[in-house]
């Protein structure tokens, strides 16, 4: 683990902060602590589902409970960049960062957002030189001798 | 040059006696005069070298709030090491260390874990005396020692004391073995990328 948002829920935790959300459901009144609890073993979960969940839920408590707001801002960033949402988790990083521009705890989440975008947006790239190349490869083996010759061996790169 | 071992090391005590302060002086050398409260739990990490071995620290950070404590549970499990952080011109601080010790009692799950306190913000008019936090750290049998985030006094000597004990732990920690299994896959994945490239030349 190198930073925040390769952080995973133990699945205990999850377990735990699910049933008493869904204790609350059922008796029909939800806490801000028991929701959020939830959400924030949600956005730590492996899973994208649950993630997605994660973020629906903070963001119901971000426009009802004016408290915890910074927290809530945070925790989306860090559920959106695990989904690779990027654009949408620097823009909660950017909103928090307009109320407090100093803070380490968010610049760090920032860098590691753009590395993450910067690694992925490589590979994404490496991708499309593969596929270009296999492509390549497609079309030259299903052309003639003489079109092979004519070609010369340029497509090679 | 690979890191012998990964330690889990979590920083605890109250709201605002420095534990942000102290990670942020031991991993950049920074220091800021207004640090925001700490949102959940933050993580860094750092490589260092103790006897001639390379290291990697996770550093774990809390937030100390009443939204987080309930969630902290599974923020001591397998913690090597412990920094238990008190602010020497607040004598309240250190009064309260006996409740983060008590915490990390029930909830760590080694039951050698090596402790350290720290008496932080010595460059401020201490009200605690030196003697006062030792003999706390007696009590409890943990390291201790003082500093200051600010000026940067003991924060290096305090992870290195830290770490150095946990290295001198036996049963402690283990060794990340697969280190030369790690670089045999990735050798073999370098070969694999190189017959592919083959494959490729072979068939035009
Ligand atoms: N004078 C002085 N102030 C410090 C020191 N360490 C931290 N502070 C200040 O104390 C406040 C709380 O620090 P912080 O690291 O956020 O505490 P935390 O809540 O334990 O993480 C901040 O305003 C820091 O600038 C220190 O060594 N000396
Ligand atoms: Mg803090």
């Amino acid at each position: 683990m190198d930073d925040v948002l390769d952080e995973v829920v133990p699945s205990e935790d999850l377990q735990k902060f699910e049933k008493v959300y869904h204790e609350q459901l059922h008796q029909g009144r939800v806490t801000p602590k028991a929701q959020f609890e939830y959400a924030w073993c949600l956005v730590r979960s492996k899973y994208a589902a649950d993630i997605r969940k994660g973020i629906l839920l903070l963001k119901d408590l971000f426009n009802s409970h004016a408290e915890g707001k910074r927290d809530y801002l945070f925790y989306l960033a860090i559920g959106n960049a695990r989904i690779k949402e990027y654009n949408k988790a620097l823009h909660y990083v950017k909103a928090f960062l307009e109320i407090e521009p100093a803070n380490q705890q968010v610049l760090s989440l920032e860098r590691q957002i753009n590395k993450r975008m910067e690694k992925e947006g490589m590979i994404g790239i490496a991708q499309e030189i593969a596929f270009g190349l296999s492509n390549e490869r497609f079309i030259w083996r299903s052309l003639s001798s003489v079109e092979k010759a004519k070609k010369g061996v340029v497509c090679l790169v | 040059m690979d890191c012998v071992t990964t330690l889990k090391i979590l920083v605890i005590g109250e709201s605002g006696v420095g534990k942000s302060s102290i990670i942020l002086a031991f991993t950049t050398g920074d220091y800021n005069a207004s640090f925001p409260a700490t949102i959940g739990v933050d993580y860094k990490c750092k490589v260092m070298e103790v006897n001639g071995l390379k290291v990697k620290l996770g550093i774990w950070d809390t937030a100390g709030q009443e939204r987080y404590r309930t969630l902290t549970n599974s923020f001591y499990r397998d913690a090597h090491g412990a920094i238990l952080v008190y602010d020497v011109s607040e004598p309240k601080s250190l009064a309260k260390l006996n409740e983060w010790v008590e915490e990390l009692q029930v909830y760590s799950t080694k039951k050698n874990i090596v402790c350290l306190v720290v008496g932080n913000k010595i460059d401020k008019d201490r009200v605690v005396t030196r003697q006062a936090g030792q003999a706390f750290a007696q009590k409890h049998r943990m390291l201790f020692i003082e500093s200051s985030a600010k000026t940067q006094e003991g924060i290096n000597l305090a992870f290195e004391e830290l770490v150095q004990k946990i290295i001198e732990t036996p049963g402690l920690w283990e060794s990340t073995g697969s280190s030369s299994n790690i670089r045999i896959t990735n050798e073999e994945r370098r070969q694999q990328e190189q017959s592919s490239c083959y494959d490729y030349t072979c068939s035009i």
